[in-house]
């Protein structure tokens, strides 16, 4: 005879739940409920009746070429990023020992103690007409006058972003090359494989998990970013959280929410894609045996 | 075609532990080598610079007679199938057989020839498709079998492929490696901790110890003439006894334990300070109570062990020997402290170092 048992493990369930609802769900439901509602810019009042205005106000003013750009941006940074951490990781991972690798994973997290604002601002002293780039340049006589394009240009806005979220793509990649084992890499070799081959054939397949997951999280962190266009950018550049603060000032709520729902749902379609094709995940699972 | 391997003075370093001390071994082309030791002992450390995924600091290993210390390990005439087997995870069965033959340059029809004699041979007929996450422990390792088999290796290195295996599957495992070994005719060197695999299988074989080789002989040696105290043990000689003096005739002798004497052949030092009486539980036997030429033992215990019983007995100063018995003797005539006669068989015990 079997009773029904009480079912303790959805009583637990529900706090955390309602936690997640509350902090994360709830605010995004809002932001995409307003994005449909009108904004009256005489009395800078927002009515809940259904209107398309905030959609229609991405069009209007360029606001959606900044959406463009910073989605280019965000691609063209997610992709260097990962050109640059994945010799790192495997670097942290394969070539360094014990003290050398705890090394680098320090090297690599102590740039996080200074906020992104110093850090920005760092860079103007080294990319700058005077800075240490092109004083080394003309010092050298490889060029005859400062180069100007290094500064205040998208140029310097992706050196920026770069180092700024180097570690979210070094960190998942990691992750993802300490659950490969190396006698895997082994087997490849004593089975014919040089170093590309193995590379190719058996690292990448098993780390495309670690790779998407850091391609993600550099994109959605350029996508929110705003210290490195406003401290490096030239004039006039912008990226969406910037033109959100912007429209913000007005409370036209509607259309910075607009913008928003964009840009999120252009991340969600990132993410679906992402699971389908690369397993994301994996990555996070337990398959210790 | 297969190789022969010499191994010439070598020796691995870890800082200040030797991994391999001053090894030297001649293998021939074709042989079934097998090294036994338990973990620790250098003999994964020895199959790492023969495979190429390691260098030695000092000596040399020789293919056919070859230097191949610059050789690396893809491009070593060597397969290897690991402990933990590495099979390729994203990966199914026919693409892990055919990996190798893929960066060789074959495809089409000729490499899927190929994968498919490799899996006949490990009777895997027809299992090409399958994921190889999805097979049991004993098609998993076939399957590493056929991978590493389908290169026609000179050399194939077996580093304990059985560990973590079923009993039953172990033992059909290593039948298949001797079969294995005679259909491809290559070099196959085994490591393993496990005193069956390596005496059913090898030509020869080598008992390491902390980085050295102790013994090596055609396993039937190492039961006639242990090199030593260790090696006795390690191939299940565990009854080794001190003796309080040794008399010597050429290469018989008598030894003295506990007061009574034993015809022993001599193997090693008659000083009785640096030699054991190795004695073979085979060749011992209960003997009516007056016969002449028997040991006086008294009983010390039994333990049964299914098909047979361990009857532990005590010399006079407390050393013990072990002498299996039928499991279904009445032991109840062999009460704890009663005296015994115990009769050795010609060849039942040898002097050797301690």
């Amino acid at each position: 005879m079997t009773r029904p048992r009480l079912p303790i493990s959805s009583m637990l369930m529900t706090p955390p739940l309602l936690a997640i609802l509350a902090l994360g769900l709830a605010p995004l439901a809002i932001v995409v409920i307003w994005s449909f509602w009108s904004w009256d810019p005489l009395t800078y009042w927002i009515k809940p009746d259904l209107s398309l205005a905030g959609y229609a106000g991405i069009l209007e003013a360029g606001r959606w070429t900044v959406i463009v750009s910073t989605l280019v941006k965000a691609f063209a940074t997610a992709f260097l990023c990962l050109l640059i951490a994945y010799p790192t990781a495997y670097a942290i991972h394969f070539l360094a020992g014990r003290r050398l690798s705890i090394l680098l994973l320090a090297l690599i997290t102590i740039p996080f103690f200074t906020s992104y604002l110093i850090r920005s601002f760092s860079w103007r002293l080294v990319l700058g007409r005077t800075g240490v780039i092109n004083t080394l340049l003309l010092d050298l006589g490889i060029t005859q006058e400062p180069l100007d394009w290094l500064l205040f240009s998208n140029f310097a806005v992706v050196v920026g972003l770069i180092a700024s979220y180097l570690p979210f793509a070094t960190f998942p990649l990691l992750l993802s090359m300490r659950r490969v084992d190396p006698t895997l890499l082994a087997a490849a070799q004593d089975l014919g494989a040089g170093f590309w081959k193995c590379l190719t054939t058996v690292l990448l397949p098993l780390t495309l998990s670690g790779i998407f997951a850091g391609f993600l999280f550099v994109f959605v962190m350029v996508v929110g970013s705003s210290t490195e266009v406003q401290m490096l950018g030239g004039a006039g550049a912008s990226i969406v959280s910037v033109m959100i603060n912007d429209v913000m000032r007005v409370a036209n709520y509607p259309l910075a929410f607009a913008i928003s729902t964009i840009v999120l749902a252009v991340i969600f379609g990132l993410v679906l894609i992402g699971n389908r094709l690369f397993g994301l995940a994996s990555l996070f699972e337990d398959r210790s045996p | 075609m297969a190789i022969s391997i010499q191994i010439d003075h070598v020796s691995r370093e870890y800082g200040p532990v030797k991994a391999l001390d001053d090894v030297s071994i001649d293998i021939k082309a074709g042989e079934f080598f097998t090294l036994l030791g338990s973990s620790g002992c250098g003999k994964s450390s020895l199959l790492k610079l023969i495979g190429g995924f390691d260098r030695q600091t000092s000596g040399r290993v020789c293919f056919d007679g070859k230097d191949v210390g610059d050789l690396p390990a893809n491009q070593r005439p060597v397969n290897t199938v690991f402990q933990n087997l590495a099979l390729f995870p994203h990966m199914s069965v026919a693409q892990n057989v055919g990996y190798g033959l893929r960066l060789k340059g074959l495809s089409g029809s000729r490499l899927q020839v190929k994968i498919d004699d490799a899996l006949d041979l490990v009777e895997l007929t027809g299992f090409g498709a399958r994921d190889v996450n999805l097979l049991s422990g004993g098609q998993r390792q076939r399957v590493a079998l056929a991978r590493a088999l389908v290169m026609e290796p000179g050399i194939l290195l077996l580093d304990e492929p059985l560990t973590g295996l079923d009993e039953r599957l172990r033992q059909q495992m290593r039948d298949e490696f001797g079969r294995l070994h005679k259909r491809t005719g290559a070099t196959f060197i085994l490591v393993t901790h496990n005193q069956d695999e390596a005496l059913s299988l090898s030509d020869r074989m080598a008992v390491m110890h902390k980085g050295r080789i102790e013994q090596m002989d055609v396993p039937a040696r190492f039961f006639e003439t242990p090199a030593n105290a260790f090696v006795a043990r390690f191939v299940g000689i565990d009854t080794l006894l001190h003796p309080q003096a040794v008399l010597v005739s050429g290469n018989h002798g008598a030894a003295t334990i506990a007061g009574q004497t034993v015809q022993v052949r001599i193997a090693g030092p008659a000083d009785p300070a640096a030699s054991v009486v190795a004695i073979r539980p085979d060749r011992l036997f209960l003997a009516p109570p007056n016969t002449d030429a028997a040991l006086r033992l008294c009983v010390s215990g039994t333990t049964f062990r299914g098909l047979h019983r361990d009857l532990r007995l005590a010399f006079g100063d407390g050393q013990t020997l072990m002498i299996a018995i039928d499991a279904d003797m009445d032991i109840g005539e062999l009460a704890i402290g009663q005296e015994v006669a115990i009769g050795l068989k010609p060849d039942a015990a040898v002097l050797i170092s301690r």
